[in-house]
């Protein structure tokens, strides 16, 4: 049964790859590699297939059960591709580094829970692996020491929360259903009253929202996504916050149901038009604090929010189109963040850990592969036409012009425009401009760190210009999920009401292309020259001194930083500072003085006998 | 399928030969506004050909490709607008012929919009291969610009959508011929749209993109020769693009080619006698502009729509 | 445009337009600059002739060296000028490029400017009005006609007498050579 032997594989070999790290680096690697390619390859070989399995038959008085259905197969296979391509790059980023170890072994458990999670069949085993995803991701995050410290216990703090409302949301649906396998849950909801399943909503919501983040649960994303070591940022990014999404489709759509949802609440506070808006505000607030960011890793993180607003949007909007959209969006943000975040991890192996914007530039001309990847990267997470990330942006914003919610559409689209500031910024100041003298010798990555590079940009190409390819697989979960048939063909949509065809596009863009460069190619042909012979108002370039990087959008910065302090994360900062102040009045109560203790123990003793006196209770 | 390719070639070249005539025209308009006689018309035809004769450096295959990429991402955008011609029943105006838009099953105002991402951002990847700070500069310059008129473009293009409740433009073009002109059915988004023209397309008062006289050229830094050729009528084409995308949603597009290009030189000539007289602003007050009148207006305009459905 | 000029065109338009599109690079050297503004601005309006001023080197195919020429600003104009894309065009305007001048007996100026950079034309006078700069541009496009503007042709050939005199000045120019001579004995005998 394909889920039990995903489960068996990965959790096996992460404890060998740990063992085998003791005998020797060489074998941990091989065995890395060799375990999360056989994972690709045994889901890539599951694709429309189903069934249940009852693994465990009775754990306190319950079952558990793994499943295998489109939904599942679909975020299985993002997990694996993009820890495998990770695992990849991290044989060059992790050599001779004293973690190696432990990162390859921990990875693959985080890998192994991520399957369990999506594979699973009943409430309790998706809050058993929810939880090993939780911690073993905690682990790895902390794994660099320093600021990581603070980064992971914050990420657990706030996992630990959501967790607990999960546990609460769970017991609530025991003790009213008196079943936790997902298709009995759905048919019991069907009967519950709108309060129940309220609450359950929420308590599920708050979890998947923390770990999704979504705004305002987001405050631990920036720290840990900057922190934890680069090939597992890619990973975070890609795929751990995908787990978040994917609990949310797995509660709205398949415990909850569609028509449910929507009946929820009436007009404005109805349940899934309040998760639309908060879905708008995280599109468009942390996109705009990624473009003041210095750092490379925390502007994607902010980033990574960003787009998740996008899907979060577009799951709760309950159109086709929207769901489609949502689902392929997770899918493009998986390849394009993770992408990202291995190129910059690359960048910082090259240049001996340099990861801040305003000390790089003009990496291209050494690190052109790195470069080219970058770009369609970033591309793909803006959306231009040809890029996997075009077609759900597209379906998005065409649901939400059409069903007439034009102010989500304005969010949605602005959230663009700010994906190309920092896009560019982040592009610019890393590989384009002047390349300082410190980072003359930087050298080209190895092989082992641009194949993941190049396998995510191809990818993306393709996905781009055939987005049918992922769309028949987003249009089954649709149908499964209740919601109308699209017309998908391999280039895109057939649907009377404004069609989409790539084809054409790309046929268009390519023969523009050679038009255009057949036409240059006319023209006169000049010497190709170096950086240093560049207009510099008549003197010789002043070298190392001679690039625009710093406060590369000063005159947006100053007029908008004051409005977007993350004050979520400075109200959370708070609130622990009273949880703080709170337990130290407590603290107060341990005087050490003997005396105060026999007061304690006389002045309860006079209670009781008050008590006793006026009320007679025993 | 004839009438395919002849629309798919016609369309690119019609643009571009207006491209250049409206460049060499706006040089003409402006110095006889300054009570002087200007250069010739095709005075930018000159200017092409003059710099596709010089040997100019390249700073590499990015610095080529940012230029191709610009200029034939413009082209393929107007592939995608109509220029002209009716979808009403042949005989219901006089002159008129068939739409003139190769690609408009594609994708509508969605993919126009996209589609006129391609040659800022290739500009400013060609821009950033210069390794010149000017060019930084000016690119940096020209993202804030692109996002200052964005949110009132955004708002404008949502408010035509949610009224007209379709996202393709032939629709729009048609529903405005059977009934009134964008300008009078949503007047303060038309108004706001002129607002921002000069923005968009990178006329005074809002040229602080290209400054010469600030950061030599912006972007444009380290262009010359076959590069600035293209790049000079890759701008033309961006006018002609910007303009275009007016006329179709607010003038009613125009029954046939004639019509519409003679409404594209009404509302050029306007841009054109606006930004003669105004001196450039800072980029910071662009900001503030665009985002305080052009925006207040469409959002009322919006509100508006959205009540009024 | 008459018949006559239509064949030119169809003939030969790359020389033609050089002539009618002199975008002029706008480098302010000495006290001449101030006869410019007047040049490009409406009361004698040069665009009518195709002038243009540009910002940068890389755009302009014409070079006025207005004024007298100190040893600063020299080795600002050999950049600029060898920033220039070919073919290009150098006007020198009032008497101290030609000989010196008023300054003909400074210790910090230049005294004859072809030394250095190759001229193409010289516009006498100390300054010379708009009007003779106008005569000064239609005499150019004669040269340009008689293919006699040749002076980016002559840089290139004499380049290491032009970088023998420049470095003689400057010593050490902080830029390398624009066209690398390909033998040595070339460099020895000119």
């Amino acid at each position: 049964m394909l889920p039990a032997t995903t489960l068996i594989v990965a959790f096996a070999s992460a404890g060998l790859v740990y063992l085998a790290g003791k005998v020797h680096a060489r074998l941990r690697d091989l065995l890395a590699v060799l375990s999360s390619l056989v994972l690709v390859g045994l889901i890539g070989l599951g694709y429309g297939a189903w069934g249940e399995l009852v693994y465990v038959p009775d754990f306190l008085g319950v079952e558990l059960v793994l499943r295998l259905n489109l939904l599942a197969w679909f975020f299985a296979i993002t997990v694996a591709a993009v820890v495998s391509l990770s695992t990849i790059f991290s044989l060059t980023y992790m050599r001779r580094k004293p973690s190696a170890t432990f990162h390859y072994s921990t990875t693959l458990a985080v890998e192994g829970a991520m399957l369990g999670i999506v594979f699973a069949g009943d409430l309790l085993s998706f809050f058993i692996f929810w939880e090993i995803m939780s911690w073993s991701a905690y682990l790895l995050i902390s794994c660099n020491r320093g600021r990581a410290l603070d980064a992971g216990l914050k990420y657990i703090i706030m996992s630990l929360v959501g967790s607990c409302a999960m546990l609460i949301g769970l017991l609530a649906v025991y003790a009213g259903l008196g079943v936790l396998r997902i298709p009995l849950v759905a048919e019991g909801m069907q009967a519950a009253s709108p309060g129940f399943v309220l609450l359950v909503l929420l308590t599920f919501g708050l979890a998947f929202g923390i770990k999704s983040a979504m705004v305002p649960l987001h405050t631990w994303l920036p720290d840990a996504h900057s922190e934890a070591a680069s090939p597992f940022s890619a990973v975070l990014s890609g795929v751990l916050i995908k787990m978040g999404i994917y609990g949310f489709v797995l509660l709205m759509y398949a415990v909850v149901g569609l028509k449910l949802l929507l009946g929820l609440g009436s007009g404005w506070l109805s349940f899934h038009h309040v998760l639309c808006w908060l879905g708008a505000i995280t599109v468009v607030i942390p996109t705009f604090i990624a473009v003041l960011q210095t750092d490379a890793k925390r502007l994607l993180a902010w980033s990574s929010i960003g787009q998740i607003g996008y899907i979060i949007l577009g799951i709760s909007f309950g159109t086709p189109l929207a769901f489609a959209g949502a689902i392929f969006h997770a899918l493009n943000h998986a390849i394009c963040k993770g992408l990202l975040f291995l190129a910059v991890g690359a960048v910082e192996h090259n240049t001996g850990g340099v990861r801040n914007l305003n000390d790089l530039g003009g990496l291209a001309k050494r690190m052109p592969v790195t470069f080219a990847c970058a770009l369609v990267a970033g591309l793909g997470l803006i959306g231009i036409p040809l890029t996997s990330g075009f077609v759900p942006k597209w379906l998005i914003y065409r649901t939400l012009i059409e069903e007439g919610h034009p102010f989500l559409a304005l969010a949605a689209l602005i959230g663009t425009w700010g994906a190309i500031l920092y896009v560019y910024k982040l592009l610019h100041n890393i590989f384009l401009g002047q390349l300082p003298e410190k980072h003359n010798e930087v050298r080209c990555s190895p092989p082992s760190m641009r194949i993941p590079l190049l396998l995510f940009g191809l990818a993306i190409l393709v996905f781009g210009v055939a987005p049918g390819i992922p769309l028949r697989a987003v249009q089954g979960i649709g149908a499964t999920f209740g919601f109308a048939q699209l017309k998908v063909t391999l280039w895109g949509l057939a649907s009377e009401a404004g069609a989409l065809n790539m084809l054409n596009i790309c046929f268009a863009i390519v023969i523009a292309f050679t038009a255009v460069f057949l036409l240059m190619r006319l023209g006169a042909k000049g010497p190709r020259v170096s950086q240093e012979d560049s207009y510099a108002a008549g003197s010789a370039v002043p070298v190392g001194r001679y690039s625009y990087t710093v406060d590369f959008y000063s005159p947006l910065s100053h007029m908008i930083a004051p409005y977007l302090k993350d004050r979520v994360d400075q109200f959370y900062y708070w609130l622990a500072a009273r949880g703080r102040e709170i337990a130290d009045l407590t603290r107060r109560m341990y005087t050490g003085y003997a005396g105060t203790y026999v007061l304690y123990i006389v002045s309860f003793l006079a209670l009781l006998i008050f008590l006793q006196l006026v009320w007679q209770i025993w | 399928m004839v009438t395919r390719i002849i629309q798919l070639v016609l369309s690119p070249v019609i643009a571009l030969v207006v491209a250049v005539l409206f460049l060499g025209l706006s040089r003409k308009i402006v110095a006889r506004i300054h009570r002087r006689y200007g250069p010739p018309i095709y005075q930018p035809i000159i200017d092409v050909i003059r710099l596709m004769t010089q040997h100019s450096i390249s700073h590499g295959a990015l610095f080529e490709l940012g230029v191709v990429f610009a200029l034939a991402g413009s082209l393929v955008t107007v592939l995608f607008i109509p220029l002209g011609g009716t979808n009403a029943p042949p005989g219901s105006y006089p002159l008129a012929h068939g739409l003139l838009c190769p690609l408009s099953s594609s994708g509508g105002l969605l993919v126009v919009i996209y589609l006129m991402l391609f040659s800022p951002i290739s500009i400013a990847l060609g821009a950033g291969a210069s390794a010149n700070p000017n060019a930084s500069i000016g690119v940096s310059r020209k993202m804030l610009l692109a996002l200052a008129y964005e949110l009132p473009f955004l708002l404008v293009i949502l408010a035509i959508m949610s009224h007209y409740g379709t996202i393709s433009i032939a629709e729009i073009v048609s529903r405005q011929q059977d009934s009134a002109w964008g300008v009078f059915s949503v007047p303060l988004a038309a108004v706001a749209a002129f607002l921002i023209l000069p923005a968009m397309v990178g006329i005074r008062p809002f040229d602080v993109v290209g400054a010469p006289q600030e950061i030599a050229s912006g972007p444009l830094v380290e262009y010359g020769g076959r590069y600035l050729a293209l790049l000079t009528v890759q701008s033309g084409v961006h006018l002609f693009i910007v303009i275009a995308l007016f006329v179709d949603l607010f003038l009613g597009g125009g029954v046939n080619v004639v019509t519409f290009l003679l409404k594209m030189f009404a509302v050029f000539l306007a841009a054109e006698l606006v930004s003669a007289v105004l001196p450039r602003v800072r980029i910071e007050n662009a900001l503030k502009f665009c985002w305080t009148w052009p925006t207040g207006l469409a959002l009322a305009q919006m509100i508006i729509t959205v009540v009024s459905r | 445009m008459d018949r006559s000029q239509l064949a030119k065109w169809l003939k030969n338009p790359a020389e033609m337009a050089n002539k009618y599109s002199l975008h002029a690079v706008y480098f302010c050297t000495g006290c001449g600059i101030i006869e410019i503004p007047p040049v490009i601005t409406t009361r004698w309006d040069a665009e009518r002739f195709g002038i243009k001023a540009v910002a940068t080197p890389r755009q302009g195919n014409l070079f006025m060296i207005t004024g007298y020429v100190s040893l600063k600003t020299l080795k600002a104009i050999i950049r600029t000028y060898e920033q220039m894309p070919d073919p290009k065009y150098t006007v020198a305007f009032g008497s101290c490029p030609i000989n010196g001048g008023m300054y003909w007996d400074s210790y910090n100026t230049i005294k004859h400017l072809d030394k250095y950079i190759p001229v193409d034309g010289w516009i006498a006078g100390c300054m010379p009005r708009p009007e003779a700069v106008f005569i000064g541009v239609t005499h150019l496009w004669t040269l340009i006609d008689k293919g006699k503007a040749d002076g980016y042709i002559r840089y290139r050939k004499n380049y290491a007498a032009y970088r023998r005199n420049q470095e003689m000045l400057f010593g050490d120019l902080g830029w390398p050579p624009l066209h690398p001579s390909e033998s040595p004995a070339e460099e020895a005998s000119v």
